[in-house]
């Protein structure tokens, strides 16, 4: 292999002769034990033994520190390998010999390509490495001539950026923004300004739920925190449903409702915040409570906006015996008025509201 | 268990049993409902035996055991207007030992077996009911599963239940007025299967020409 090919920073003679170094240091090592090992030879007097054995135990020492001395030398000689890699440590899979049935480094690399906004300054571009165009049929002809753009067109990315700035635009129609920071403040603003409503203290959202608990009396609602700080909220409406709320200090996270006589614990007794109801209409409501969730929003007062949720969720109290306001009937496709309107709290089916 | 209504389907006019309960599953099944299996329902009479009656001449009363395919592993024990006992399975064995204070009534034993449907949240059991070898009438349980007081969804109920039963569909249970708002238990069930039972028990037998 030709010198500083594969890494233009390791000298590769020193290298081969920092090799030969460790050989020599391991054998005058293994001398010197042995010499050890084999203890005083045979002479007239003790003196003269113990005199001879430490001269031969003397001398392994020297050698051992000689070679030592010689392959430190050679080491600072080698150099490091060159800290070109492209995305850093999986550069390192680069590594693998099996080219062949894994070409996983490559199609990393056409990957990240591929996504990269902008071609011309990726850092991709400094891979001008010639040796891995042995490999042909792994990349991607070379006759793209443009800014060392080896890979993908440009037409990629272009449409990847015309779709992600269509999706941009109709996810923005519908601000689910829950949080105090205004979009585009910039980037030396945004760390010091420390949404003061997500860090507050437990005590505080205890006593703000006590107090909605207190509101109304056919719901009760109990906390536990067994996840650490986020409280848990088992809301049990009369005899009609329990809700699950999962919190983020004083926001809501998430709710699942279930019947009132599905279980709400695990097997170890902690509660149960992943499964599902049994029951489409809960079901049904689970999916009306997390739209609700979203649509009751006020960063600044996050306890006004707990308090408006619960009062939606006690209309629920008539689930089952209130008729819906538009048709008239109980049941459409099996189902009783599921809907709650956020505003008037009038119970609607789901396909008959507006 | 949510809350469930037992009732009793008339035979249609010139048809028979095994025809209407047909007619029955056909609608059910138009409705978009789903067969779930089958279910059973029986219910065996036991009197008080005379020598425990002493002097007082007073009427022996009836007791009723009953079993239900929905809890397979237990047994319900009922007097006509007194309490519900709910034991496990081997409660008949007990029956037995306690032959010297009531005496199975044999020839009333009464039964009713049928198709099990799915719809939503709606459980309907519609069973032919016999006694002995003759099939005696139809009797069709509606259950809606996720409400569990009982008074909140009776509207509803019998809402569903005009869907396919139409003109048929039956009042209020007289277990629903005890209830206020306690929580429906399946021992309300039983006593309305109970009630069923001696209902159709009372009723003349259906004419040979109308049974398959």
């Amino acid at each position: 292999m030709a010198d500083g090919v594969l890494s233009p920073g390791v000298n590769l003679e020193a290298f081969s002769q920092a090799i030969a170094a460790i050989q020599a240091l391991r054998s005058s090592v293994t001398r010197a034990f042995d010499c050890l090992k084999d203890g005083m030879r045979h002479r007239e007097t003790l003196e003269g033994r113990e005199k001879s054995f430490v001269s031969a135990f003397q001398d392994s020492l020297h050698s051992v520190s000689r070679d030592l001395g010689e392959l430190e030398r050679l080491s600072n000689l080698v150099g490091k390998p060159s800290e070109n890699h492209p995305l850093h440590n999986s550069g390192l899979l680069s590594l693998d010999p099996v080219q062949d049935k894994t070409p996983l480094y490559s199609q990393l690399l056409q990957a990240y390509k591929w996504s990269n906004k902008d071609c011309g300054n990726s850092p991709l571009s400094t891979l001008e490495d010639p040796a891995w165009a042995d490999d042909s049929k792994v990349l991607p002809s070379r006759t793209q001539q443009n800014d060392h753009c080896y890979f993908a067109p440009a037409s990629n990315t272009l449409e990847l950026q015309y779709h992600a700035g269509l999706a941009s635009g109709l996810l923005n129609q519908q601000s689910l923004k829950r949080s105090a920071n205004q979009m585009g403040v910039s980037a030396k603003r945004r760390p010091k300004a420390q949404p003061t409503t997500l860090v507050l203290p437990p005590q505080y959202v205890d006593d703000v739920i006590n107090r909605i608990d207190r509101m109304f009396p056919e719901m009760s609602i109990q906390l536990s925190r067994p996840n650490g700080t986020s409280a848990m909220l088992l809301v049990t409406l009369g005899k009609v449903l329990k809700v699950i709320v999962v919190m983020r200090s004083l926001f809501i996270d998430r709710t699942i409702v279930k019947g009132y006589n599905e279980n709400v614990y695990t097997e170890d007794g902690k509660l149960d915040i992943w499964s599902k109801s049994n029951y489409q209409v809960f079901q049904k409501v689970t999916d009306h409570a997390t739209t609700a969730l979203l649509h009751y929003q006020l960063p600044q007062m996050p306890d006004v906006v707990v308090r408006s949720f619960m009062t939606w969720l006690r209309s629920y109290i008539k689930l089952f015996q209130a008729p819906c306001q538009r048709c008239g009937k109980f049941l459409q496709d099996g189902l009783p008025p599921t809907w709650r309107d956020f505003r008037t709290l009038e119970a609607f089916h789901d396909t008959c509201r507006q | 268990m949510g809350v469930t209504c037992v009732s009793q389907m008339p035979v249609a006019e010139g048809k028979s049993v095994q025809q209407t309960v047909e007619i029955l599953t056909r609608k059910l099944e138009l409705l978009g409902a789903e067969k779930q299996g089958t279910f059973c329902v029986d219910c065996e009479t036991y009197h008080t035996a005379a020598s425990t009656m002493g002097n007082q001449g007073q009427a022996g009363k009836l007791m009723y055991v009953m079993h239900n395919s929905e809890y397979p592993l237990s047994c319900f024990a009922l007097f006509e207007n007194g309490p519900c006992l709910i034991a496990d399975a081997n409660f008949d064995i007990l029956m037995v030992k306690l032959k010297g204070f009531f005496q199975n009534a044999k020839a009333n034993k009464i039964e009713s077996r049928g198709t099990r449907y799915q719809y939503c949240d709606f459980l309907v059991k519609v069973g032919t009911v016999t006694m002995g070898p003759s099939a005696r009438g139809i009797s069709v349980e509606v259950e809606y599963c996720p409400c569990v007081v009982a008074n909140d969804c009776w509207n509803l109920l019998m809402e569903f239940m005009q869907s396919f039963m139409g003109n048929h569909t039956p009042g209020i249970p007289s277990v629903f007025g005890n209830k206020h708002d306690s929580i429906y238990s399946p021992a309300d069930s039983m006593v309305q299967y109970m009630e069923l039972f001696n209902k159709i028990r009372k009723q003349q037998q259906v004419p040979v020409a109308g049974m398959r």
